[in-house]
């Protein structure tokens, strides 16, 4: 009977309308949860791996510690897992006082029968130094930052002398040294879980699977999904007010906007810029911003002809206009950069001044250094966003029009991100736009990594600019404590740097961040990645 | 008699199976890259492991000889590994394929409970302004590009009147341990104390990708029901039965309806693997975790192994389907037994 | 049904202009055939009627909202895109490549599927078995998944997407075209000639094609709406037309990112390829009921 029929469905299709409609009652579990969603996957659970910003966001400062850590506001050290640290004389050994009583997480894999010890100290940055660690090769045998920074010669060992006790010996002063222990990936595994996986023979959980003894406890991981962390309630800090943290993984911009705006997600990594006015009209959504430590710049792949030559690159940097680049890529968001350091820094040097823009003179340039009809180049760009440049793509295409005023033809290359990452490793660029984010306050931070030889070897430097001049300058500036010394000698390294030009430095970007009006206590870390432990969100009368 | 033909379609399902494998095993040597990366989606085979694996799959010997061994593979339950996640294919197709296949479900659903009767309503009242009504807003739906007519529905309903949800199956706070793969029955089956509000919240996340899906099979189903009840309308044995004297509910329901349902119920076999395809694009847009998703993020990844199972299973499916559809239609089609028989 | 339907030729009006004047009777079918001429000329044309180069990108003017708005401007008449192209001439741009590349698919899947259907049709046999089967295994492979395939294997790329397409739309008229000739070989007037002494091949030019005719229209008419809903989904997916290239499925995806700074750039390309296939189903629905309004006169 057709009648009936229709007079039967549509009661049913309206209730299941209604069903839909009315917002239940979030559980107490679920409202006290918080939802991050981020621009991608991690690549590990151990940022000891990785350089990665994607990664660290997701994992360092919610599941792990470190022996101290910076404080913000200030820049200053402050304890974290050593309560409390004393320097030799001579600043070849340093002693950390470990915190009693300090919890590793529960999980549905691991129960710790024991605190934190020295053992766990020596175990997680062993496994970094020596070769023959039954850890050292598991899950691929590289520790980029800890390469960069040349750990495994600078610290000639680690002793335990007692279970509360761990003490560094270094092969010369470092003046780096403690700011390189309280970056993200200096963080503190666990021995003992450790131990457990050799026996079980399945080393490699211990990256896919972690234990640390940060604020929330890994609980399981869907890739390209989410990623959901349980509170650790026995944290020795202030523990979490949230019962769960989801990182939601969205690597599409729009798409992350959108789940902003029906709630769905409570923070957003990297809001496009062009959205933030939109966002600040509305009320159930606030945007938070921060002047960070990073640097976006253009790297010449300096092993490669013609940018093996100074002429050529001081050319190439005169041809990009770069006011036109911070309207259109950055908004007026960002600050011109005439260094690799940011104006915050106290290593910064502001006597530079920035290269101008003048395509006539870097034609003349260009012809001097003997390629008057100009040449071909490969301007690589990635294909996500980042903190120092929200749109490679966008940018290169721009700079591809200035290059040709100058009659150099640059063609755009972009992949998928791992693929991108992977092939830029195995230097196949002319060029490409990248950048850094600090991880510490120390201005070596910026320029070993992304400059040093040692940089070539570990990946982090795109230019693969070995120069040993440069290296010099750098190293000494880590032989003494005295700031202002070292300030001279960062300042002598930055004019290096802009008489020879292996990159081009653009921009100093804002770091922004969108969330939902009821959330409070997160804020915009200027080192590093984003803790989320003092997060919570306000309830409300209305619905979410 | 009938189990004859029953027989034969069984018959036809195994060797269009077989050809399926065929093509699926042709892929490896198609797909760009090493045929022994295609295949067992080990992307850096260590020394050892390499000899052992050229072995097991037969790469040395002839092609005859290496599609059996991938047959006896494939029915093993190997179907190498994802070159993105290392995770076992077959594993993961097992969490994705669910979710497709209840999103298909609940659109259908929703196409036969919408379709059927405004396909009949129109039918009835085809000269009518609501017929005509009907006959055009079908005419429309049909004619939607799926992935316009999703964006739209986001920004009218998700970022406009904030109703529904964008993406995902569930909201990520709720921990629904995955059973049957079903999210709905899971939730039933999770014994977690905020059942209800899961449940909820599931069916908040259901609404708009079942609706948007179901578009293009309702108005199939309208167009084909009006066109089938109009050209039963015509038949001759209406004509008697309502010269007999039986009502028109009556004549609709016990000659029309059960007529006009057998060429629809073949079209939609015929149109499932458009349905599929446009599930695919629906899981694109609204990011929810299925085959079309998995199978649309496996090719941007170059993910060979994974393409190759997610085309073996996607077009099994849609077999099973015309097949299935084709059983039913002759075993309820007088008719079509007669020459099944014959 | 007419005794003598086999003389038709001898009746005075040929079945072409008895199909045409049934087909104007349908108000709707006629609005179809005059939108799906005006997608046909613009798709012929349009690169010569754009107004600006649809690949120039003006940095001057970006994001531009159509004239109508207030910061919108004349000379740019829909508005321009995030790298200041103009959309108008993009979206006239557009029409050659959804429209006029779904026009060649479908034509070139129409002729071969003729072919392929004319000899699964009048073949017997084993072989006539066989292949029927491998035509059901093809059909069962949804468009999208072809096209994956072949892009998995090819590359991405306009040409590719072509290829997956047409091979996608094959079967439909390999089904269509052999039932109707099988539908038409049991008529009476087949039998007639046959005992006449007609060849097959003189059965099929003289008898089979004048009857199936109508019926490839319609089925060229389905494959149309098929084909420019697969080139720009493809196209959205990123699978076929490739970056800046203006064809309509694929400015909807570059527009995704604009979303909330200029939802015209979304709105627009997608009502256009609905307009296209709508017209086509308009044409296709007049033809389907033109073509049995005939029959049963």
């Amino acid at each position: 009977m057709p009648k009936p029929l229709i007079s039967r469905s549509l009661p049913t299709a309206l209730l299941a309308l209604l069903l839909a409609a009315c917002q239940p009652d979030m559980p107490a579990e679920v409202r006290s949860g918080l939802v991050y969603c981020s621009e991608g996957s991690p690549e590990s659970f151990n940022p000891q791996l990785v350089t990665s910003g994607t990664t660290i966001d997701a994992t360092s400062r919610q599941l792990f510690d470190r022996l101290l850590d910076i404080n913000p506001d200030t820049g200053e050290f402050k304890p974290a897992l050593a309560t409390h640290w004393e320097r030799r004389e001579d600043g070849l050994s340093y002693t950390f006082y470990l915190r009693p009583d300090v919890q590793f997480h529960q999980t549905d894999y691991f129960s710790p029968s024991r605190p934190l010890t020295s053992a766990d100290v020596r175990f997680s940055f062993e496994r970094i130094m020596l070769t023959e660690h039954p850890f050292h090769a598991v899950s691929g045998g590289d520790y980029p930052y800890f390469q960069t920074v040349d750990w495994a010669n600078r610290v000639v060992r680690i002793a335990t002398p007692t279970d509360d006790q761990v003490v560094f010996y270094l092969r010369q002063r470092d003046s780096s040294f403690l700011s390189n222990l309280a970056t993200d990936f200096a963080v503190i595994h666990s021995a003992e879980y450790a131990e457990q996986l050799i026996e079980q023979n399945q080393r490699q959980r211990l990256d896919t699977h972690p234990i640390g003894t940060g604020p929330f406890k890994f609980r399981e991981y869907r890739k390209d999904v989410f990623i959901r962390y349980y509170r650790h309630g026995s944290y020795w800090g202030e523990p979490s007010q949230l019962e769960q943290l989801v990182i939601d993984i969205e690597p599409n911009n729009a798409k992350r906007m959108a789940r902003l705006l029906t709630h769905e997600c409570d923070i957003i990594a990297y809001p496009r810029m062009a959205e933030l006015e939109l966002i600040s009209k509305r009320d159930d959504v606030r945007v938070q911003q921060q002047t960070s430590m990073n640097v976006g710049f253009w790297a010449f792949n300096t092993s490669k002809e013609p940018f093996n030559n100074s002429k050529v690159r001081r050319a190439l940097s005169m041809a990009i206009n770069r006011d036109a680049i911070l309207q259109a890529v950055y908004f007026d968001q960002a600050e011109a950069a005439t260094s690799l350091l940011p104006p915050t820094s106290w290593g910064h040097n502001p006597t530079l001044l920035p290269v101008p823009y003048n395509p006539e003179a870097a034609r003349s340039l260009l012809a001097e250094a003997g390629y008057p009809y100009g040449f071909s180049m490969t301007i690589w760009a990635m294909p996500i966003q980042r903190l120092y440049n929200p749109n490679a793509t966008r940018m290169a295409e721009m700079m591809q029009a200035d290059l040709a005023r100058i009659g150099v033809r640059a063609s755009i290359v972009t992949l998928e991100w791992n693929a991108f990452r992977r092939q830029l490793r195995q230097g196949e660029h002319d060029s490409v736009l990248l950048g850094w984010n600090a991880d510490n306050t120390d201005p070596d931070n910026f320029f070993r990594p992304l400059l040093s030889c040692n940089g070539v070897d570990s990946g982090t430097n795109r230019a693969l600019w070995c120069d040993p001049a440069f290296d010099a300058l750098i190293a000494q500036a880590l032989l003494t404590d005295n700031q202002t010394i070292r300030r001279s000698y960062y300042w002598a390294a930055q004019q290096y740097l802009a008489e020879h030009l292996p990159l081009l430095p653009l921009a100093h970007a804002k770091r922004f961040q969108a969330v939902n009006h009821r959330v409070e206590g997160v804020g915009i870390n200027p080192y590093g990645g984003i803790d989320l432990s003092t997060a919570f969100k306000r309830p409300d009368k209305d619905t979410p | 008699m009938i189990w004859h033909y029953l027989i034969r379609r069984l018959f036809l399902l195994s060797f269009v199976f077989f050809a399926l494998t065929c093509f699926a095993f042709s892929l490896g040597h198609l797909f760009p890259g090493d045929p022994l990366v295609n295949f067992s989606g080990i992307s850096q085979p260590d020394d050892e492991l390499l000899p052992v694996l050229v072995q097991q799959y037969r790469l040395d010997d002839g092609y005859l000889q290496q599609y059996i061994a991938f047959l006896q593979r494939i029915l093993q339950g190997d179907w190498g590994l994802s070159l993105a996640s290392q995770q076992p294919v077959l594993f993961e197709l097992t969490q994705v394929f669910p979710a497709t296949l209840e999103l298909v479900a609940y659109a259908l659903l929703i196409s036969f409970v919408l379709g059927v009767p405004l396909g009949l309503l129109a039918a009835i009242k085809a000269s009518h302004w609501s017929g005509r009504v009907i006959s055009t807003i079908a005419l429309l739906g049909y004619s939607l590009p799926i992935f316009w007519w999703a964006l739209l529905m986001i920004m009218l309903f998700s970022i406009g009147l904030g109703w529904f949800p964008t993406s995902g199956r569930i909201s990520v706070l709720y921990e629904i341990p995955s059973v049957t793969g079903f999210m709905l029955p899971d939730i039933l089956l999770s014994g977690q104390t905020y059942w209800q509000a899961a449940f909820q919240d599931a069916i908040r996340h259901l609404w708009l990708p079942a609706f948007v899906l179901a578009t293009y099979p309702t108005t199939v189903m309208i167009r084909f029901t009006r066109d089938a009840m109009l050209n039963v309308w015509q038949q001759s044995y209406i004509k008697t039965a309502r010269a007999k004297g039986l009502s028109r509910s009556q004549v609709l329901y016990r000659h029309g309806l059960r007529n006009a349902m057998l060429p629809v119920m073949r079209q939609l076999g015929l149109q499932f693997s458009t349905l599929v395809t446009l599930a695919m694009i629906s899981e694109l847009i609204f990011s929810w975790p299925g085959i079309g998703l998995w199978l649309l993020d496996s090719i941007s990844q170059r993910n060979y192994p994974a393409i190759q199972g997610g085309l073996l299973v996607i077009s099994s499916l849609v077999i099973l389907v015309n097949i299935l559809m084709d059983v039913l239609h002759t075993l309820f089609n007088p008719l079509a037994r007669k020459q099944a028989n014959g | 049904m007419a005794k003598f339907q086999w003389l038709y030729h001898k009746t005075e009006h040929g079945p072409l202009s008895q199909l045409w004047a049934s087909f104007r009777q349908q108000h709707s079918a006629v609005i179809g055939l005059m939108l799906f001429g005006f997608f046909a000329l613009i798709a012929l044309f349009g690169p010569v009627l754009t107004p600006y180069d649809p690949y120039l990108q003006n940095p001057d003017a970006l994001l531009l909202p159509p004239s109508w708005d207030d910061m919108g401007d004349v000379r740019y008449l829909l508005g321009t895109d995030d790298l200041g192209r103009d959309q108008l001439s993009r979206l006239i741009k557009g029409a050659s490549y959804t429209f006029g590349i779904a026009l060649i698919t479908a034509l070139g899947a129409m002729f071969l599927g003729l072919l392929l259907g004319v000899l699964a049709g009048m073949s017997k046999g084993f072989r006539a078995s066989a292949f029927n089967h491998v035509l059901d295994l093809a059909l069962t492979i949804p468009s999208l998944l072809l096209a994956i395939i072949i892009v998995a294997i090819l590359g991405p790329g306009l040409i590719n997407t072509i290829w997956a397409i047409m091979l996608a739309l094959l079967p439909h008229f390999v089904h269509g075209v052999r039932n109707t000739i099988l539908q038409q070989l049991e008529q009476e007037y087949v039998i007639a000639y046959r005992l006449d002494g007609a060849n097959n091949w003189q059965i099929l030019r003289y008898v089979i094609f004048p009857n199936t005719w109508e019926q490839l229209t319609v089925l060229f008419s389905m494959a149309l709406s098929t084909a420019i809903l697969d080139i720009a989904a493809l196209g959205f997916l990123g699978l076929g037309a490739q970056a800046p290239a203006a064809e309509w499925g694929l400015m909807v995806a570059d527009a995704l990112d604009l979303i909330y700074l200029s939802p015209w750039s979304i709105a627009l390309p997608g009502l256009l390829i609905f307009i296209a296939v709508l017209s086509v189903n308009l044409v296709s629905d007049g033809l389907r009921t033109a073509v049995r309004k005939r029959q049963e006169s």
